[in-house]
């Protein structure tokens, strides 16, 4: 099995509507890497990790986890990756604990196994007390934690966090990187993708800026702020998107 | 038991278990209209009609009624769970999933399938108990009932995967569905229609498998019941093939 956890290439995605969401997209993932993926609204980012999860088919190029292809090798591939959608997409009918018995057993993990780490998850994510209710019950923060959880239940080598933290309180967002932060120490590769800078300068390892569909720089945060000739990550961003005059240095100087 | 056994398992369990978790519509409900039916059509105005081809019309109704109420369930539930599903995107839990499109659509098919037998046979039952409910040729009821609760199954997922609001599905069930099976001749015999209207019943499909049932119980057909059942087996074969065709290549699932 490759150590490359994510391996794109020439990767192309045009909706039936014509729009093309994802241009020559090349991207590479190292195994135990904590990737930051930055861009603004529409930029292709949902697309891509739909494309490697099997929620979109792309049009054309390549997607390997972990060395399997994604397409022709689906199986594998997926078994290997854990998605936290950007939507809550949980399913009404069930409870807590079903939502994640329910998923395991999508992965082929057996019951004994399921309850396990279903116990194990539901009590890391502070969701004892909901487990018997149903998923529309819970609170915001309740549900982000849970899809989160759902996402690991198969315990996936390749873990994909698509804006996990949007619209969440403080506390849960700490929470959460705290949690992150631990099981990529423990070895799970994360792909992140963010609208909030600090989330990536705190987290990512590397960074990839994705704009009209295209990978336009990456690198850590160091190197891309050297790229774009500005002192950090949210100025290089600010470039990027060509909005340098939103930048904190352009107002602080504006306010004196 | 193997990954695949449990993914599979897993994915029809989520199916019958949506169904029996709200139970009193998907099971109550439709057993009501069935008996409301029996009622209306078999004791009520049935004592006033005479036998037809030498059945009480009461026991003559009973077959179509366990066909239509095994169809109309098989089709509803899988249409109302993959839209719910697409709705809420909950559905992207199976398909970001390791699973096949053959185990999706078996797993989402089955669902339908089981409560429209659960359906089925607690309306056999219960009939039995009012009347006296001839099984006649077992080894083509069984087939011929399996084979329309697989038919309308598939028909319900298909229906699903195309739809992108609620009033699709109603659309379909009401316009379309209903009509076919209430002039199929669940109520009467098609027989006794008028010329054009007994000419018109023998392009209606559903006419065919509410014959085989009623063959497969009260032993009596108006249809080549051989023929029936080999354009029943070639159709719902077709619709497999297509709906399998459909979730390969992710139709209306992935974007």
């Amino acid at each position: 099995m490759s150590d490359r956890a994510l391996h794109i290439e020439n990767l192309g995605k045009r909706y039936p509507t014509g729009v093309e969401a994802l241009r020559d997209v090349s991207l590479d993932v190292e195994g135990g890497e904590f990737f930051g993926l930055l861009g603004p609204n529409g930029a292709g980012k949902s697309t891509l990790i739909h494309c490697a999860t099997g929620l979109a088919q792309p049009t054309s190029g390549t997607i390997r986890v972990f060395g399997h292809d994604a397409i022709g090798d689906y199986g594998e591939a997926r078994q290997l990756v854990g998605l936290a959608p950007q939507e809550i997409n949980l399913d009404w009918f069930l409870t807590v604990e079903e939502t994640l018995d329910y998923h395991a057993g999508y992965f082929g993990m057996p019951k004994r196994e399921r309850r396990e780490r279903a116990r194990e998850l539901i009590e890391t994510f502070s969701l004892t007390e909901k487990r018997d209710e149903r998923t529309r019950t819970l609170s915001g923060g309740m549900k982000r934690r849970l899809v989160l959880a759902r996402a690991l239940m198969h315990k996936p080598r390749l873990l994909i966090l698509d804006e996990p933290t949007a619209g969440v309180d403080i506390e849960l967002r700490l929470e959460l990187w705290h949690y992150v932060r631990r099981i990529n120490d423990e070895g799970t590769t994360i792909l992140l993708t963010t609208h909030y800078i600090e989330e990536a300068e705190q987290l990512c390892d590397k960074i990839a800026f994705i704009n009209e569909g295209q990978i336009v720089a990456q690198g850590s945060s160091a190197e891309l702020s050297a790229t774009y000739g500005v002192t950090g990550l949210e100025d290089a961003y600010l470039t990027l998107v060509g909005r340098k005059e939103l930048s904190r240095s352009v107002i602080q100087e504006l306010a004196s | 038991m193997t990954a695949a056994q449990i993914r599979f398992l897993t994915l029809s369990r989520r199916e019958v278990n949506r169904f029996m978790k709200i139970k009193k519509q998907t099971i109550g409900a439709p057993l009501l209209e069935t008996f409301l039916y029996i009622s209306v059509f078999g004791a009520a105005l049935g004592s006033r009609i005479d036998k037809l081809h030498g059945i009480d019309y009461v026991v003559f109704v009973i077959p179509g009624l366990i066909m239509m109420a095994w169809a109309i369930n098989a089709f509803s539930n899988n249409a109302s769970s993959i839209l719910q599903q697409k709705f809420q995107g909950a559905i992207q839990d199976q398909l970001s999933s390791p699973a096949s499109p053959l185990e999706l659509l078996l797993a989402f098919s089955l669902g339908g399938f089981m409560r429209g037998l659960v359906v089925a046979v607690l309306t056999f039952i219960a009939a039995s108990i009012l009347v006296d409910l001839p099984v006649d040729h077992i080894l083509i009821l069984l087939p011929g009932l399996f084979l329309v609760g697989f038919f309308f199954a598939q028909l319900g997922v298909l229906i699903g995967v195309r739809a992108e609001q609620f009033d699709d599905v109603a659309i379909a069930q009401t316009f379309v569905l209903q009509p076919l099976i209430f002039l199929g001749g669940v109520f009467y015999s098609a027989s006794l229609l008028p010329e054009p209207f007994q000419t018109l019943t023998h392009f209606n499909p559903v006419y065919y498998m509410i014959a085989l049932v009623r063959y497969g119980f009260l032993g009596y057909s108006e249809a080549n019941v051989a023929l029936s059942l080999l354009f029943l087996t070639l159709a719902t074969a077709a619709l497999f093939a297509f709906n399998l065709r459909l979730f390969s290549r992710g139709y209306k699932l992935r974007a």
